[in-house]
């Protein structure tokens, strides 16, 4: 026979076992029938049986590694499993003190295993003190006990060596509360517990922890285990909200939850986790909530410093962009200027002659005016070329707009501790062209941001979006910088002005361009509190 | 060395070259202007220049690249270049290629003349 075909299937089988109860005979005669026996003595009793024989199917389900061959000659107190020592203990003794008959006895069983049990014990005819005993019932569950056993044995062995802090928590005193709320017609959760956040409150003090592994002590900095094991309210000491949350996905029956969230340990120290709660359901054992803690800080410390590195990247990128623009602008612009010159010196050779060449002077002095106008001509082609394509004419959102240009400065922001202050109407949309009009925003936020970086610390940029009537709609953006020279209020969009050691002056001409392709203005002025007020208005969709 | 020195000036901007050639005429030199090293070597054969005033940046082959040329074929004619380009590989490039002067644009009319005079082994007038 394979080992295979030991395997019983789910379904009724019967475990068939015959005991040799010589060793204890002398006791169980002793031994008042029919009456109840203590669990000690019903211990001691089965202890001193010995295996005779057994099948396929007891060995499978109770027996060791080994199976039958393990079990014969053994001590069935080894196998029988103690929820129903007691009862087997009973039905033997009642068996062989019902002198003369020995009338066979049956029982039903509790048993983890099988469902429906029940037990038979009969004397083995012509053999002395061989008891033959069968165990009816179905199996619910194909595993063995000592496979179950195994079983459960591996997973507390991977819990506890899994190098993630396993916290283990009893949350079903939360059962009937929850039970509670939706007899009284409770669905939307998170409404109810802003209400009554006392709910959460009392989850915190009813729901406890009940186990944790190796990592989870070293996370906390506990001295022990023991010292996790408690209500659950210190878990969140440093992240009071996270309750609440795990409280909604909990009442919601969502089978997992994960959030970021701050941990306090035990030496006071903060860290950054990642928390994963994991919540049973049936047949799983429904006292069991997994909550996971992954110590993420230093790889947040990492993603900040990357962030910081692509940030720095990017305004790299930015300025060799620009600094190729204005080389090569240096350079067409640089050709008619040396002409200009050459020709203008030429011509001083020539007056100061005695025969000045005065046909020549002229034709010499009227190259210095065709090079100058060619000069003039490349700079509004650079202007031109900033508008390199007709705006496209789709809906935009403006205040979409702005969220996107925002993440573009965002680190810029961040980084120098500006306080930004976003106010916005509800505007109509607007037919534009969305990464041209983010290109203004971005380059008027980064003025302001340039303008603030000059003057000092608490930075502050205000920027507003005002529906303007029902055609137009006007973005302002105010910083607190040391505003514009009144004598260069009407130079700032002029294409290569600039107050700033390394600008070429081409931002707000640009910025300019592109608002009057789009058909609407910009202005720049000083708020009388102080700083610059850039503001520019666009005309509204017209509607259909 | 004739004379009356023929100097060639290369560069393709035509404003360039006219100024060249008016500033190069009232100092009283003998030039002819092209508007590539294409039209220059076509016609270098044929004309015994005693001076290359070039560009650097230009369509086609460089001011750099020409001297390259001239002196693999050869000539030891001096090369003073006239160009915006002002980095220091170019630079380097252009010296390790023989050149004799190096000017930026915009030149000063008594630079470029004192170091012409130069390179012909004249003395300034």
């Amino acid at each position: 026979m394979t080992e295979a075909a030991n395997i019983p299937t789910p379904g009724a089988s019967m475990a068939w076992w015959e005991f040799d109860m010589s060793a204890v005979r002398a006791l169980i005669e002793a031994l008042p029938a029919e009456e109840p026996i203590e669990r000690e003595l019903a211990e001691q009793l089965i202890a001193g049986i010995r295996v005779h024989d057994v099948n396929a199917v007891a060995a499978y389900l109770v027996g060791p590694f080994g199976g039958r061959d393990a079990m014969v000659g053994e001590s069935v107190g080894r196998f029988w499993p103690t929820e129903s020592q007691a009862v087997l203990a009973e039905l033997l003794v009642a068996l062989v003190n019902d002198q003369p008959e020995h009338r066979p006895r049956s029982h039903g069983i509790t048993s983890l295993m099988l469902s429906d049990a029940g037990m038979t014990v009969r004397l083995k005819p012509d053999v002395t003190d061989i008891v033959e005993v069968t165990v009816r019932g179905i199996i619910h569950d194909h595993r063995s006990r000592w496979s179950l056993r195994a079983s459960e044995e591996r997973y507390q062995r991977l819990i506890q060596h899994l190098p993630y802090a396993l916290v283990q928590v009893d949350a079903t005193p939360m059962d009937p509360v929850f039970a509670a709320l939706r007899r009284d017609g409770v669905t939307d959760i998170a409404s109810y517990l802003a209400a009554n956040p006392a709910l959460v409150q009392q989850a915190r003090k009813i729901v406890s922890v009940t186990g944790a592994n190796r990592d989870a002590v070293k996370l906390f900095a506990a001295p022990d285990t023991e010292a996790l094991i408690g209500p659950i309210g210190y878990l969140f000491a440093a992240s009071p909200t996270t309750p609440h949350r795990l409280t909604i996905a909990h009442f919601e029956g969502r089978r997992s939850y994960s959030e970021l969230m701050k941990l306090q340990r035990f030496d006071g120290e903060v860290r950054d986790v990642q928390l994963s709660a994991t919540f049973p359901t049936a047949p799983e054992r429904l006292d069991v909530t997994l909550l996971s803690f992954e110590d993420v800080t230093d790889r947040l410390s990492t993603e900040t410093q990357l962030r910081r590195l692509q940030a720095d990247h990017a305004r790299a990128a930015r300025i060799s962009t620009l600094g190729e623009l204005a080389t090569s602008i240096a350079h067409e612009v640089n050709q008619p200027l040396s002409a200009i010159v050459t020709n203008a010196e030429t011509s001083l050779r020539w007056l100061s002659r005695d025969d000045p060449n005065l046909p020549k002077i002229e034709q010499l002095t009227r190259r210095i005016a065709d090079s100058a106008h060619r000069a003039h001509e490349i700079v509004q082609r650079i202007r031109a070329m900033a508008v390199r394509h007709a705006p496209e004419r789709l809906p935009v959102d403006i205040n979409e707009v702005i969220d996107e240009a925002l993440l573009f400065t965002r680190h810029d922001i961040d980084s120098r501790s500006i306080t930004l202050l976003v106010e916005r109407e509800p505007c109509l949309p607007l037919l534009g062209d969305k990464v041209q009009l983010q290109q203004v925003i971005v380059n008027l936020l980064l003025n302001s941001i340039q303008a603030i970086a000059q003057a000092g610390p608490k930075g502050r940029i205000e920027l507003r979006t005002r529906a303007d009537g029902h055609e137009a709609f006007v973005i302002s953006i105010r910083d607190n910088g040391p505003g514009i020279a009144p004598e260069n209020l009407d130079r700032v969009f002029e294409g290569f002005f600039t107050t700033k050691d390394d600008g070429i002056g081409i931002g707000l001409a640009i910025c300019q361009s592109l608002i009057i392709a789009h058909g609407g203005s910009i202005t720049a002025s000083n708020h009388s509190d102080g700083g610059a007020l850039f503001q520019f208005s666009l005309p509204a969709a017209a509607e259909t | 060395m004739s004379d009356t020195p023929i100097i060639a000036i290369v560069d393709d901007d035509e404003a360039m070259r006219e100024a060249l050639l008016d500033l190069l005429d009232v100092a009283g030199f003998s030039a002819r202007a092209f508007d590539g090293a294409d039209a220059f070597l076509a016609e270098y054969v044929a004309t015994p220049f005693d001076l290359l005033v070039t560009d650097i940046r230009m369509p086609g082959i460089d001011g750099i690249e020409l001297q390259t040329r001239l002196r693999a074929l050869g000539s030891s004619i001096p090369v003073i270049f006239v160009t915006s380009a002002s980095d220091a590989p170019t630079l380097a490039r252009a010296r390790e290629g023989g050149a004799f002067a190096y000017l930026t644009k915009p030149i000063s009319d008594e630079c470029l003349l004192h170091q012409i005079h130069a390179a012909l082994g004249r003395d300034d007038d």
